[in-house]
């Protein structure tokens, strides 16, 4: 791979953008890391010290930050910039009727609005030099939209369909994006969930479910896959030319593409439902509550 | 009438609202028809003359005017059987292309709107035990185009939103379903707003996006009306169980079809080929 390559990882700080960092860092990449909080910075800070990565204080929601990183990027390496890797992202959980509508912004400010954000200041640079390729990254969840994981699934939907639109228009310059599309991967992302507004509420009528919810996602995390699997995808897709159009992880998660593409609504709906045995409680069973 | 079933429904000034409202009168609902702007008002009023139709003001955008729509709405009422979330429009430029500004009002109504009323008026739907809440997504829900693909994505999360509020509804029997319309002849090409910056003539992608348009307005000027989209939605609102999806139009049908059982790669080439073809308008 050419030695003076230049990457830009956003959310760099932690997991699959900490990872993709080291990973590129290993193999003669110069790589723009992005942290949105200086106190959880330090991983950064020591791969600096061994590898060509530079730190970079970047909040995706505020376009001043977003400009004024991609700004000291642009200087240092002359305008080049090879590799996006939109990565900055967290996880909302919560019942759509528990949602706020701050809720619901701040899920939307930080997947997608600061997906594009970041995008709009690095496509410039790209069209310049006419190639680049841009990974945006997805989820199963932008597949098939889960119960208490709605918010998060909205976002994720709305990356897919972005990816696509940025795949065709920077297609017309020479760019390629393409989306990574991983499921359970052993990072933090559950821990840094968020919660809606009133998720925790006791007299919450979907408390049923979220006991649901809770079981079923920690089977799913047991069969979560290291990160370096993930990362090997990442290389593959840096080696692909073109780049495909979506990028799976895991075995599984064709699988769940196929599925969703293939099999009808009705039995999708079926098979969800089956996972979370409230669902098919009769409604006079249950307490209509608060 | 005490049996009477009622409807709200959003985006009332024209196109798929107007005929739906219209369509559900005639049917013998009670129809709150609600529109951002009652000097609107004038065709719908037109139409609904002799029908139980009632015409107020709600903009989906301002959280003090949905709660007081919603309240007003389920006040009179008594309760409500079904909510069709109509409004909506379409942003027209390259994602580049777009402000912070521009961004957020697009989702501003298509998705935070759209959800903000469903909130209203949720707690009343599960506490009766029943209701239907009815989305109208889009063709581009399920499939992106350039030039729009703002406006796909904003669908594209409508699709997660209701996709995922179905099941959480699912025990409450509160029923949860949308209507995919491909392209029909209302005023969505009208109430377009396109980027700032295409409409300045500076865009990077300007001729590709000019093409674009033109294509799309050709299509419009051949596509059917929007009284063949508000006969979907009472039958999705009189069916006996609401189905998840409700495609209408042969485009909604074909488009999503084809892509799929297309292989990803082959249709990659042919947008990239059909997309080079408008890009050949850069060099012409």
């Amino acid at each position: 791979m050419d030695k003076a390559s230049v990457a830009l990882v956003t959310g760099a700080n932690s997991g699959i953008g900490l990872a993709v960092t080291r990973a590129l860092a290993e193999r003669g990449w110069k790589v723009y890391a992005t942290y949105r909080s200086a106190k959880r910075a330090q991983p950064l800070r020591d791969l600096a010290k061994i590898l060509p990565v530079v730190p970079l204080g970047m909040d995706v929601d505020q376009t001043a930050s977003v400009k004024k990183a991609v700004r000291f990027l642009a200087q240092k390496e002359k305008g080049r910039v090879d590799f996006l890797l939109n990565n900055a992202g967290f996880v909302m959980a919560g019942f759509w009727e528990d949602l706020s509508d701050e809720d619901l912004r701040a899920q939307f400010e930080t997947n997608v609005f600061g997906l594009l954000r970041v995008t709009r200041e690095v496509l410039p640079l790209m069209r310049k030099q006419g190639s680049g390729k841009i990974l945006n990254v997805g989820s199963v969840g932008g597949l098939v939209a889960l119960p208490v994981l709605g918010p998060y699934s909205a976002t994720k939907f709305a990356v897919r369909s972005l990816t696509d639109a940025l795949r065709m228009e920077g297609s017309l310059f020479g760019v390629e994006v393409s989306e990574l599309v991983p499921s359970e991967i052993q990072t933090a992302v559950a821990q840094n969930a968020r919660k809606a507004e009133k998720a925790l509420a006791k007299d919450s009528p979907y408390s049923g479910f979220t006991r649901d919810f809770e079981k079923f996602s920690l089977e799913r995390f047991k069969g979560a896959a290291p990160v370096e699997k993930l990362v090997r995808v990442v290389l593959r897709a840096l080696e692909d030319h073109p780049m495909k159009r979506r990028y799976l992880v895991k075995a599984e998660d064709h699988a769940l593409y196929f599925i969703k593409r293939f099999l009808p609504d009705f039995l999708l709906e079926a098979a969800l439902a089956s996972q979370f045995p409230w669902c098919k409680r009769p409604s006079s069973t249950i307490q209509s509550g608060r | 009438m005490e049996n009477q079933r009622t409807v709200l429904i959003t985006g009332c000034s024209s196109g798929i609202g107007l005929e739906s409202a219209v369509l559900m009168g005639q049917k013998g609902w009670r129809v709150f028809a609600t529109l951002r702007d009652l000097k609107k008002s004038g065709p719908l009023r037109g139409r609904s003359r002799d029908l139980p139709v009632e015409i107020l003001t709600l903009d989906v955008d301002d959280p003090k005017s949905v709660q007081k729509g919603a309240a007003v709405v389920l006040k009179k009422a008594g309760g409500l059987d079904a909510l069709v979330n109509n409004a909506g429009w379409g942003a027209f430029g390259a994602l580049e292309d777009f402000t912070d500004e521009e961004i957020k009002a697009q989702y501003e109504t298509n998705l935070f709107g759209l959800f903000r009323l469903t909130r209203a008026v949720l707690p009343a739907m599960r506490t009766r035990g029943r209701g239907r809440i009815l989305n109208i997504s889009s063709v581009a829900g399920k499939m992106t185009f350039a030039g729009v693909g703002l406006y796909c994505s904003s669908k594209h999360a409508v699709e997660a939103l209701t996709e995922s509020l179905r099941l959480e509804l699912r025990p409450f029997g509160v029923e949860v379903g949308m209507v995919e319309p491909g392209q029909f002849q209302t005023r969505f090409k009208d109430n377009r707003r396109k980027s700032q910056i295409f409409q300045s003539g500076r865009s990077p992608y300007q001729a590709v996006l000019e093409k674009i348009l033109q294509y799309g307005n050709g299509e419009s000027a051949k596509a059917p009306g929007p009284e063949v989209v508000a006969r979907t939605i009472v039958k999705a609102l009189e069916d006996q169980k609401m189905a998840l999806r409700y495609p209408v139009g042969t485009d909604a049908r074909w488009f999503p079809f084809a892509q799929r059982f297309l292989p990803d790669g082959l249709y990659d080439r042919i947008v990239s080929y059909t997309l080079a073809r408008f890009g050949e308008a850069r060099h012409g």
